[in-house]
Parts: C-alpha cells; sequence; structure tokens
C-alpha cells in the first residue's frame, strides 16, 4: 500500500512506478512535481522510478488559469 | 542501450570523449557535452534563446553507426546512441581558423577576443580587411537581439539584412520601426554592448532592476511555456482538459465534473481548428506571455447577424466550460455565444451559469415551455440557449427572464409558480447575487470559501485554491486553508493595486520551484521576487511580503466594507448553495456513490451501509455546512473580522484605516 498526497491510498505492486501513480490517479503532465519518500523524481524518470512499498508519494499540480 | 516506456520520454547512452553520458531524447548536444564537464566555444549561444547554430564554433564530430560528421552541437538533438569527440585535430583547426576571422574583422570586441584565446587565436592581422571594425562594441551578427525579439516578446522588429560581408542588423528598410514597443530585450542579450538602452521612460528609480527581472520572466516564457501550460499556443483554454481529468470541469450546471464529449472542445479542437490569431487584442502588444486568442472568419449560424464572417475574441477556458455547463459540447456554439455575449456586452460566464440553471430547472419541472416561449430547454439546447441571449438583448421574450440573473429568478419562481425555494437555493449557483464562474468546488472547501467570501462575488480572482486543496490536499488543515484564504487575496488584490497581471505569476513554473516547502511552493516565491522587484525598481523602496499584504490588507478591507454597507458584507452573504460545497440531489449523489459514501465513513464516521440516498445526502449535507461555517470561523479570525465577517475597528486601526470615513461605513448597514 502506498499513500498519495497524504490522503489516497493505492495498492502497491511490484515494480509500480511513478508513471502508474500519475496514470491511476489521472494527473495532468503540465505543471506536476513528484517526490516519493521526500525525493524529487525528474519527469523523464516517471515511467522507470519504481516506488517501494509503503511509499509517501507526492504530486502537485500548481496552480494555474485566472 | 535505448531505454523507453510506454509514457516516459527515451533515453540514450552516449559516450563524449571516451566519458559515457545519459541523456534524454532531444537533449541539445551542446547541453549534455557541457554537463559531462567539457568545454566547448560558443558566440551565439544564450541560455534563455532557442539556439541556430549561425557562429559555427560549437562543431563537434559525431559518430553514427560508424559515420562520422560534423555537427553545430548547439542545435543537434540527440536521437540516438552516439559517439562523440569534441576535440578532434580537424575541429581545432577549423576553430582556430574561424576564429581568427572574427579577430580579423572585431579585433577590440571583449566576447570575440576570450573565444579567440579559448582557440589558440592569437593573429588579429591575418584576416585584416576593409570591413574590420575597431569599435569594442561592435555588433557581432551573433542574432541574439533577433532572437529575443521574436521569442521573448513575440515581435520581429529587428532582422539581418544583406548576405556575406554586408550582413547588417537592421529593422525594416531601415528605418526605425514605429511597432517596437521599447521592451529592451534585444539590450539585455547583446553580449558587446552593441545595442545600448538609453531610455527611462517614466523615470524609474532603477531601470536595470526592473529589466532584469523582467527579462526574467521573459526567458521563463519562451524556453518552458510550450512544455508547461501552453499559454502562448492556446491561452487558458488548455484548462478544460485538466479540469475535465480531475472531474472538476462544470458540466450540466455543476452536477459533474467531467464528461465523455469534452474532448469535443478542448484546447486541441480550438488550436487545429478554430484559433488563427496569437495574440487578438493582446492586452498590450509585446507581452512575452500573449495568451489572448481569436477566431478569425467564423461565418454566424443565428441573430441578427447570421450568416456574416466575425472575429470571434476568444474562447478562453471560461466560456469554453460556460458551453460544458450548458451540456453545449460543440465548439460551433461556443464560439457563437462568446461572440454574441461580447457583442451585446454580456458577460460569458453569467450568462452560461444562468442558462445552465434555467435549464436544470426546465429539467426538473419547475419551468415548461409555457415560461419559455416554447422553448425546449434541456441541456444541450444549444440552439434555444443562443435565442435566449439575442431575446436578452432584444428585451424580449424568456429573454427578458433570463437577463435577471439567478437571483432574481428564483425569487421569481418561487413566488409566481410556487417552486420549492430551498431546491432553487440548492442548485441556483449564485452568491452575493453573482453567478459562480466554473469551476467545481464540491471536493475543495478552501475554494467554496475561495468563492464564496470574495468580495464581489462567486469567482476565483481571489482565491484559486481548487489544485491546492483539491487536488495535491497541501493544506489539509482549517488553520492551513485560513492561511492560504488570507494570503491569496491579499496577494491577488495586490495585482490590482499595481496593475500587474496575475498569469505570468503563476503559469509559468521556475523548474526549480519544488525546492521549497509545499506551502510556500504555491506562492512561486521566485516570481513573487520578482513582482517585489518591480516595485523596488520603480519607487526606489523595497517591498516585502509584509509590507505587500499590508498594502492590499487596507483595500480589500476597505472594499469589505463598502460591500458591508450595501448590504453584502455579512456571514449570510458569504454562504454559498448546496450545490458548491457537495451533491444537491440524488442524481448527482449517486454519480459519485462510491467517492461520498467513503467520505461518509472516513470524514463524518458515520456508516452509510442500509441507509437511503436521501438519508445520505442530508447526512452530507449537514457535515459539509458544518465543515464550511467552521472554516469561515477560522478565515474570518485571520481576517480580523467578527464572527459576523465584519472588519472589527480593532483591525481597522491595527492596518491604519481607522479614519472617521471609514469607520462611517460600520454605521450604516444595508442601505
Amino acid at each position: 500500500m502506498i499513500t498519495v498526497n497524504n490522503k489516497e491510498k493505492l495498492d502497491w505492486h511490484e515494480g509500480m512506478t511513478v508513471q502508474d501513480v500519475v496514470d491511476r490517479m489521472g494527473y495532468v503532465l503540465s505543471i506536476i512535481t513528484v517526490s516519493v519518500n521526500g525525493q524529487l523524481v525528474p519527469k523523464e524518470d516517471y515511467a522507470t522510478y519504481e516506488i517501494p512499498d509503503n511509499a509517501e508519494v507526492n504530486v502537485f499540480h500548481l496552480a494555474h488559469g485566472g | 542501450m535505448a531505454t523507453k516506456t510506454k509514457a516516459g520520454p527515451t533515453k540514450y547512452e552516449i559516450s563524449i570523449n571516451g566519458k559515457a553520458a545519459t541523456v534524454v531524447e532531444d537533449t541539445y548536444l551542446l547541453k549534455a557535452v557541457m554537463d559531462a564537464g567539457f568545454n566547448v566555444p560558443t558566440l551565439c549561444n544564450h541560455k534563455d534563446l532557442t539556439p541556430e547554430g549561425t557562429c559555427r564554433l560549437c562543431l563537434c564530430e559525431v559518430e553514427i553507426n560508424g559515420k562520422k560528421k560534423l555537427v553545430t552541437a548547439c542545435n543537434y538533438p540527440i536521437r540516438g546512441e552516439i559517439k562523440v569527440n569534441t576535440n578532434t585535430e580537424k575541429i581545432k583547426k577549423h576553430r582556430k581558423n574561424l576564429a581568427e576571422m572574427y579577430l580579423g574583422r572585431w579585433p577590440n570586441v571583449e566576447a570575440i577576443q576570450n573565444i579567440a584565446k579559448l582557440c589558440g587565436a592569437t593573429d588579429k592581422e591575418k584576416y585584416k580587411s576593409d570591413i574590420t571594425d575597431e569599435n569594442p562594441k561592435a555588433c557581432i551578427l551573433c542574432g541574439h537581439c533577433v532572437r529575443a525579439c521574436s521569442s521573448f516578446v513575440l515581435q520581429n522588429i529587428l532582422g539581418f539584412a544583406g548576405r556575406g560581408i554586408t550582413r547588417h542588423l537592421t529593422m525594416p528598410f531601415g528605418e526605425t520601426d514605429p511597432h517596437c514597443i521599447e521592451c529592451t530585450s534585444c539590450g539585455y542579450v547583446c553580449p558587446t554592448g552593441a545595442i545600448q538602452v538609453t531610455d527611462d521612460m517614466n523615470n524609474p528609480a532603477d531601470p536595470e532592476l526592473i529589466r532584469r527581472h523582467g527579462m526574467r520572466i521573459n526567458a521563463m516564457m519562451a524556453m518552458l511555456d510550450d512544455e508547461q501550460n501552453r499559454m502562448r499556443q492556446v491561452g487558458t483554454a488548455n484548462l478544460v482538459e485538466v479540469m475535465d481529468s480531475y472531474d472538476l470541469l462544470p458540466v450540466h450546471n455543476y452536477k459533474f465534473g467531467r464528461h465523455k464529449d469534452t474532448p469535443k472542445i478542448d484546447s486541441g479542437v480550438m488550436k487545429s481548428r478554430y484559433f488563427t490569431q496569437g495574440a487578438a487584442d493582446g492586452c498590450w502588444v509585446g507581452c512575452s506571455m500573449a495568451c489572448a486568442k481569436a477566431v478569425d472568419g467564423f461565418e454566424l449560424k443565428t441573430g441578427p447577424y447570421k450568416g456574416q464572417k466575425v472575429v470571434v475574441d476568444g474562447p478562453e477556458y471560461e466560456t469554453a466550460a460556460g458551453g460544458s455547463n450548458m451540456g453545449g459540447f460543440d465548439l460551433d456554439f461556443i464560439v457563437e455565444f462568446n461572440f454574441y455575449c461580447d457583442t451585446y456586452g454580456v458577460d460569458t460566464i453569467s450568462f452560461a451559469t444562468t442558462m445552465a440553471f434555467v435549464m436544470e430547472c426546465f429539467e426538473a419541472g419547475i419551468i415548461s415551455e409555457e415560461q419559455t416561449g416554447g422553448k425546449k430547454l434541456n441541456f444541450g439546447a444549444m440552439n434555444e440557449a443562443l435565442e435566449c441571449l439575442h431575446e436578452m438583448a432584444l428585451g424580449e421574450g424568456f429573454g427578458v427572464d433570463v437577463g435577471q440573473g439567478i437571483r432574481r429568478l428564483k425569487e421569481k419562481w418561487a413566488n409566481e409558480l410556487g417552486a420549492d425555494p430551498g431546491f432553487l437555493n440548492d442548485i441556483g449557483m449564485e452568491v452575493k447575487g453573482l453567478e459562480f464562474s466554473e469551476y467545481v468546488t464540491k471536493e475543495s472547501p478552501a475554494q467554496q470559501a475561495g468563492y464564496a467570501l470574495a468580495i464581489k462575488g462567486p469567482q476565483h480572482d481571489e482565491a484559486l485554491l481548487i489544485f491546492f486543496d483539491a487536488i495535491n490536499n497541501q493544506i489539509p488543515t482549517y488553520e492551513d486553508k485560513a492561511e492560504a484564504l488570507y494570503y491569496f487575496p491579499l496577494f491577488r488584490t495586490w495585482f490590482g493595486l499595481l496593475g500587474l497581471c496575475k498569469l505570468i505569476w503563476n503559469d509559468v513554473v521556475p523548474p526549480d520551484n519544488s525546492k521549497y516547502p509545499p506551502n510556500e511552493a504555491t506562492k512561486i516565491p521566485e516570481r513573487v521576487e520578482d513582482f517585489q522587484k518591480f516595485y523596488e525598481g520603480m519607487l526606489g523602496e523595497p517591498l516585502d511580503e509584509k509590507k505587500m499584504l499590508r498594502q492590499s490588507e487596507r483595500v480589500f478591507n476597505l472594499q469589505r466594507l463598502i460591500s458591508y454597507y450595501l448590504g453584502y458584507g455579512t456571514r449570510a452573504d458569504d454562504m454559498p448553495p448546496l450545490r458548491a460545497i457537495g451533491p444537491a440531489t440524488e442524481e448527482e449523489y449517486l454519480s459519485r456513490e462510491e467517492r461520498y459514501d467513503k467520505q461518509m465513513k472516513e470524514e463524518i464516521g458515520i456508516d452509510p451501509e442500509g441507509k437511503t440516498t436521501g438519508e445520505k445526502l442530508a447526512i452530507t449535507r449537514d457535515f459539509r455546512y458544518k465543515r464550511y461555517n467552521e472554516l469561515i470561523d477560522a478565515v474570518y479570525k485571520k481576517r480580523g473580522w467578527d464572527n459576523n465577517g465584519v472588519p472589527t475597528v480593532e483591525h481597522l486601526k491595527e492596518i491604519g484605516i481607522d479614519i472617521p470615513e471609514v469607520l462611517t461605513l460600520l454605521d450604516k448597514p444595508n442601505i
């Protein structure tokens, strides 16, 4: 089980990547930043960065628009 | 080995002078080489400008499948496993020769001298000729200024003319172009001082400080906007698909947050089939964001200009989302209602939100064709919605009613038709008599208060907190939300005070913004600093956050007092309709039943098992109004207002506006 933004709980599976979480949560890749257990993950690593079980994942979508 | 997965970018293992490096596809070779610790000389490359490969000094040798070739590293995108050599004998000879040519032509320019030194070129006489320019600040034809004009402010005032030795920098026809807006971008990027900025306009205290921070914004916009919000390409319309994906796009009078037909009205369709102008009104020509868009040659299908081809300014996000709110998933309709609202002087948001309310009332049987003049006003009745708009402008038929807005319609239909005022209040999306703008706030208490506490009515100009709250959970506690509802309205009011645009504040974000803790990151500290420096550069007075907020706080409190004086400034005026804070109908509850049931169990502490939808709806309603009231208690306290939402004399004294004229506003409410 992993926790996203200190709120949503997602089932963990072997080989789960940041991209899996982004897809599952429906995040839009315009202005988001992702960190796993406090470690910032560069955008180019989303598809390969594997999330450990019990991880705290933070995905921040910055505000935009008027 | 190249690695590629379903959504991530491809990476390549490359070799630079025998050293292994991993690079993301399309990284420019010069960057990869520099990142790997090797130095390559260049004159025309600039960190904030798209490379062009004009000076030819950065030539490197690239080997692909055993074949070698020379490429300009600055604009060579890496798209394979390559071996790179940055310093072969052939390259060294080429660079030295080139540097000698530059030295022969511009012997006293410091940038040229530095390059010559780097390339081992010392002979100033070798290429000395009639075109040798001894000026130490000569133009070296690097093209920085031409590119800055085009990419920073989207103008093309500067360009090159002539070929070979007659090539030179000029404005069109060798004359001073009146379209130049004197942004000074060209002077900022000029490496030699050939372009000197002499104008100081309104006598700012420190023009260099303003320029430095303005250029930082320009550069950010030029380099990052395409991969972030695409404001230059599609303006705020980029939010249509973003809000739909987060279940926050208003659909059918805010009942739902997404729809299967949203792709028909998203920014992709607008860009490919509608937008023909990049900067229609352009707020001011030379804005580096230039988010205003327009549609040329649009043939109108209805109304007094039917059959004519017109230019339409927009649509922006709010207008497109007004379309989805009315169930009008058709851009022809959205562009047409956009045009006629502009032409008639009607706000697209108020019209769309009122129409969405009318449509729900029609579907709920509160009104019928008898009231609407025979129009079937179901959701998605686009032609009929346009008819209402035309009638509204003409002062005829049912359009006269629609033009009254939601607050008066609620009263009218309750009095004249015996409609249930409770239901009308629950689904009528207005506060203080103004219609909601186009975000679904049900899952964001901070945005609910951001809307309903807004002094001029429920619009997001004061506090657009929906991302921080509903999506990121960055402000989880009442204190966090209250702090955000204190800071952001004041910060955003400050933009109004100074006449600055807030879109350039939060629509392009520095890549390293994530280094700040979440609560600080939301403020985009680097951009706030830019604005503070603008102030300091203009007035010569440093500005920090405390002072900045205090400037706003005086105006903000005065606005609230005026609102109070006019009868719109108490707790009762800050109450949102039920639909703004949660599901208002069984249909709505059932559409997200799993989410609401889960919240009932986890947040309210009541097991939904065995309860009817009506019972669950009532429990959710009570809980959410209670939560909302607790939140605004915390906000009032933070703002220095009493529990009726009125600024206290003590607070007015603290912020220095306890003058008799202001205090009088407290004595004469509801006039």
